[in-house]
């Protein structure tokens, strides 16, 4: 990526590639079976042991302490052979970042202290969603300071992993909505906590959710009540750029694999390639790749030094990122014919996951029309 | 260079879109039963995807997702009973006889509900325009009555075609590229048929069918003057299924590997063959195996459009329901302005995809067009209320004369001019690009609307979006279909056009 023009950022990148490769290459298909194959566990365990749970996660929390720049060139290169584990990456990040935007550090210490293996660092979080942008169908009790959780949280991503769950509740009584940490101990001794078969999604299959429906479950309350729009709305702006990186590696994925095909399958005498309207297909996807970089590598930039409008800036590359991405890759499995819509080549994947990944954080119409909100107040 | 007086009359050339509404041509002369016709076989379709597709098909989806292998047998059952195998078969090879235009419509409102299920059904019909273009009248006859049996006994006869080999896709597509192509499936000659080598792949609802229509060739180097079609029973011996392929979507309609060793057949199944057909004044031999391709493909590109309004349809239903009823930004989605311009959006492509698919079936009722005898008055009505019996005792010997075969073959071969070539086969391309464009077009912004619910396999949203893509690949890639319309309907009046050149 253009970002890695910081030297000492190329580590990341060569990290981000050699994993993908030895980890996920070889597995794609198979991994992708999930529900209905094993779960890739030996790879989440071998993600956190190389720092990949723990990106932007400040050093003194436990973490690597990198900035977005770091965390972006990880999901892209991740992202380019399988975006299920770019998912769980940044559900988990997301859910750091909202704590840190709550001023929660002192809680993420202690959850990484204790770790003691994948599942005990990962934080779910339901990643596709927007708090505000529907009605919360989970309460908040608050008795004598401590809050009991009732209610139904849908599509909590890595629901079924973590030990530990980010979930945003309303507080009775109370306008807005706050953000809870529910621990995995309630769901084991008391049963209140009960949980649904995995969710059979569309793309990123293995990065799993469920729904989960709670029952007086105490939850630890994640900065003040009522604040929770303004650190997701923080949060989610930061990672507007995340986005924007696992779609730009889904893209060049996409593009390789394209490239590749065409200089092999021969139709009409020649390698297909060489037909001008086929060509200009992956001129178009040429062209996208490159904006896409240079769009992550400016998002990421624009998030890391504050500069003024950052936040437009990370979420005009998601978005338009998220629109390109879909094009490419339905481009993607048309360049393979036939063979790109079998499970054997890697673009259908990559088709499913793009269109997946538009819709973290919120309907994707509304966080384009949030664009034009916050710069008609700004 | 061309001179501007030359570019002048090019302009005055083909397309003339004032000659281009086939359907204010065509529907004057067309029997207003058709009509009526129509909508019952619509209504009757909704029926079926009420009460057989809808209630099943997220839950079969799951089930192919379990187990790769699964094949949809108790669907098939259900869809043989219903009758939807002889439903467009003519009457005079003992189907039901609907007028074939109505199978589009009853097409889109399958693949409204799945439209693998709907491919389940109509795949069919792409086995059976194989073997209707062929011109065998007394093949046909049998195979189509094996059909009609089927249903009567409850073992379903289903026909595929096979055409796409593991190195040719597009080139066995279109006979221009076919001596470019790298094939593999070879017919040879032997005493009494020919042996056939070779495999087919992606051959939709291969493992399901009873009979297939075969397309291989006598030369590999020169397929496109020697081409043979056959008609292959499952169990002949040397033909059999390889892998079933792990697919997207449209699972329930499996795609299947078709392997021949050393696979004999004997003459009496050959459909057509390059060896014994005479070029004319109007058509050399290579033109007229072109000519056998497109008539099957100008019946169902027009198909495969509506393949892709039905998605479409499906997609944007799925999206309307959700706006209708779900909270968004604190007020229902249906009431954002923007929600309603997408819904609009969404509903304008199911028309445009249907507009076109209507219109390219017009181009195959006018003079030349396949549709078009049987739409003639007097023979759509005889074949309409004639009692079943006179087909059955009186017509069907007649069929398996070897004059009637020429009957026929000068009917629809010879009648059809270059002209009329180009209208429907262009047409076909066009309405296939854009249903099938509509058809990923709605399903990817319902799921923009739809957020995290569209994505659950429960909702159905996402299964529209996998779905869909297929419909842009087969019957020719959308890229291909652009360049056969440009060479049907825009490059062919142009003399300084080169096909294929790259």
């Amino acid at each position: 990526m253009l970002t890695t023009i910081k030297s000492e950022l190329k580590s990341f990148e060569e990290l981000a590639r050699s994993f993908a490769v030895k980890e996920l290459a070889a597995n794609r298909k198979a991994n992708d079976r999930y529900p209905f194959g094993p779960f890739f566990d030996s790879v989440i365990a071998k993600a956190y042991e190389v720092g990949l749970l723990g990106i932007t996660l400040p050093e003194e929390c436990g973490g690597i302490g990198q900035g977005m720049s770091a965390l972006c060139i990880i999901l892209d290169r991740i992202s380019a052979v399988d975006a299920s584990l770019s998912g769980i990456i940044f559900t988990n990040a997301l859910a750091h970042e909202i704590m840190l935007s709550a001023g929660s550090k002192d809680v993420l210490k202690d959850i990484m202290e204790r770790a003691a293996g994948a599942g005990s660092v990962l934080i779910a979080y339901p990643a596709f969603f927007n708090p505000q942008e529907s009605p919360l169908k989970l309460e908040a009790e608050k008795t004598n300071g401590t809050y009991s959780l009732n209610g139904v949280i849908e599509y909590v991503v890595l629901g079924g992993l973590a030990d530990h769950a980010l979930l945003p509740a309303r507080i009775q009584g109370q306008d807005g909505y706050a953000f809870f940490l529910v621990k995995r101990d309630n769901r084991q001794s008391n049963r209140r906590l009960s949980m649904s078969a995995p969710i059979f999604s569309l793309g990123m299959h293995a990065c799993p959710a469920v729904d989960l429906t709670l029952a007086g479950v105490e939850g630890t309350l994640i900065g003040k009540e009522g604040l929770g729009a303004r650190y997701f709305d923080h949060a989610s702006d930061r990672m507007h750029a995340a986005v924007a990186a696992m779609q730009c590696g889904i893209m060049k994925g996409g593009f390789q694999e394209a490239l590749s095909y065409s200089q092999e399958r021969f139709q009409g005498g020649w390698e297909i390639i060489n037909w001008s309207a086929l060509r200009m297909l992956l001129a178009d996807m040429a062209v996208q790749v490159k904006i896409a970089d240079m769009a992550v590598s400016g998002a990421a930039l624009a998030v890391e030094q504050q500069v003024p409008q950052w936040e437009l800036f990370a979420r005009a590359a998601a978005l338009h990122l998220s629109e390109l991405a879909c094009k490419l890759t339905t481009d993607g499995i048309q360049i393979l014919g036939g063979n790109g819509y079998m499970k054997d080549y890697g673009q259908e994947k990559r088709f499913r996951d793009a269109k997946q990944i538009q819709a973290l954080m919120g309907l994707a119409p509304l966080r384009k029309l949030k664009l034009v909100n916050s710069m008609v107040k700004g | 260079m061309v001179s501007s007086q030359e570019v002048r009359s090019i302009s005055k050339q083909e397309p003339r879109f004032d000659d281009s509404l086939f359907s204010l041509q065509a529907m004057p002369k067309l029997p207003k039963g058709m009509v009526k016709e129509t909508k019952k076989a619509i209504a009757f379709a909704r029926k079926f995807s009420d009460e057989v597709v809808r209630p099943h098909m997220l839950d079969v989806d799951r089930q192919t997702h379990e187990d790769p292998e699964y094949l949809p047998w108790d669907l098939i059952k259900k869809a043989n009973e219903w009758g939807f195998y002889t439903m467009f078969i003519p009457k005079l090879f003992g189907g039901q006889g609907f007028n074939m235009p109505s199978s589009a419509s009853v097409v889109e409102e399958l693949s409204s509900a799945c439209v693998g299920m709907a491919n389940v059904v109509f795949v069919h019909y792409l086995g059976v325009a194989g073997i209707l273009a062929s011109w065998n009248v007394s093949l046909a006859n049998k195979i189509f009555r094996e059909v009609t049996e089927g249903q009567k006994n409850g073992n379903p006869c289903l026909i595929s075609l096979a055409i796409t080999e593991p190195g040719a896709g597009t080139d066995v597509e279109e006979n221009a590229l076919i001596d470019r192509a790298r094939l593999g499936c070879s017919a040879k000659k032997v005493e009494g048929g020919y042996i056939v080598n070779g495999s087919k792949i992606f051959i939709s609802m291969g493992h399901l069918s009873t009979w297939c229509c075969l397309i291989a060739y006598t030369d590999l180097k020169k397929a496109s003057e020697n081409t043979v079609t056959f008609a292959v029973r499952t169990g002949t011996k040397g033909f059999s299924f390889g892998k079933h392929e792990d697919k997207m979507g449209q699972r329930v309609c499996p795609a299947s590997e078709l392997i021949f060793e050393d696979c004999f057949i004997p003459d009496e199944y050959v459909l057509s063959d390059s060896r014994t057909m005479s070029g004319s004044g109007t058509r050399s031999i290579a033109a007229l195996i072109e000519q056998y391709i497109h008539f099957v493909v100008e019946v169902t590109r027009p198909a495969v459009g509506a393949f892709g309004t039905g998605v479409a349809r499906g997609a944007y239903e799925t999206a309307l329901k959700f706006a209708s009823e779900t909270e968004v930004d604190g007020k229902l989605l249906i009431n954002h302005e923007w929600a309603q311009a997408m819904l609009a959006e969404m509903y304008k492509n199911v028309v445009i995809g249907r507009l076109s698919y209507t219109e390219a079936n017009y181009a195959n009722g006018l003079p030349g067009g396949i549709y078009n005898i049987l739409q003639r008055k007097p023979i759509y009505y005889y074949q309409k209320y004639a009692p079943k019996v006179i087909f059955d005792r009186l017509v069907s010997p007649f069929l398996n004369l070897k004059i009637t075969s020429r009957i026929f073959h000068k009917l629809f071969v010879d009648s059809q001019s270059i002209e009329d070539q180009h209208r429907c086969s262009g047409w076909a391309s066009l309405a296939k690009i854009v249903g099938t464009d509509m058809g990923v077009k709605n399903s990817q912004m319902a799921l923009e609307m739809m957020g995290q619910a569209g994505l659950r396999h429960e909702r159905g949203a996402e299964k529209f979006l996998r779905d869909s893509k297929l419909l842009q690949i087969y019957e020719g890639t959308n890229q291909l279909n652009r360049i056969n319309l440009f060479n049907n309907l825009i490059g062919c009046s142009i003399p300084q056009v080169r096909e294929f050149e790259g």
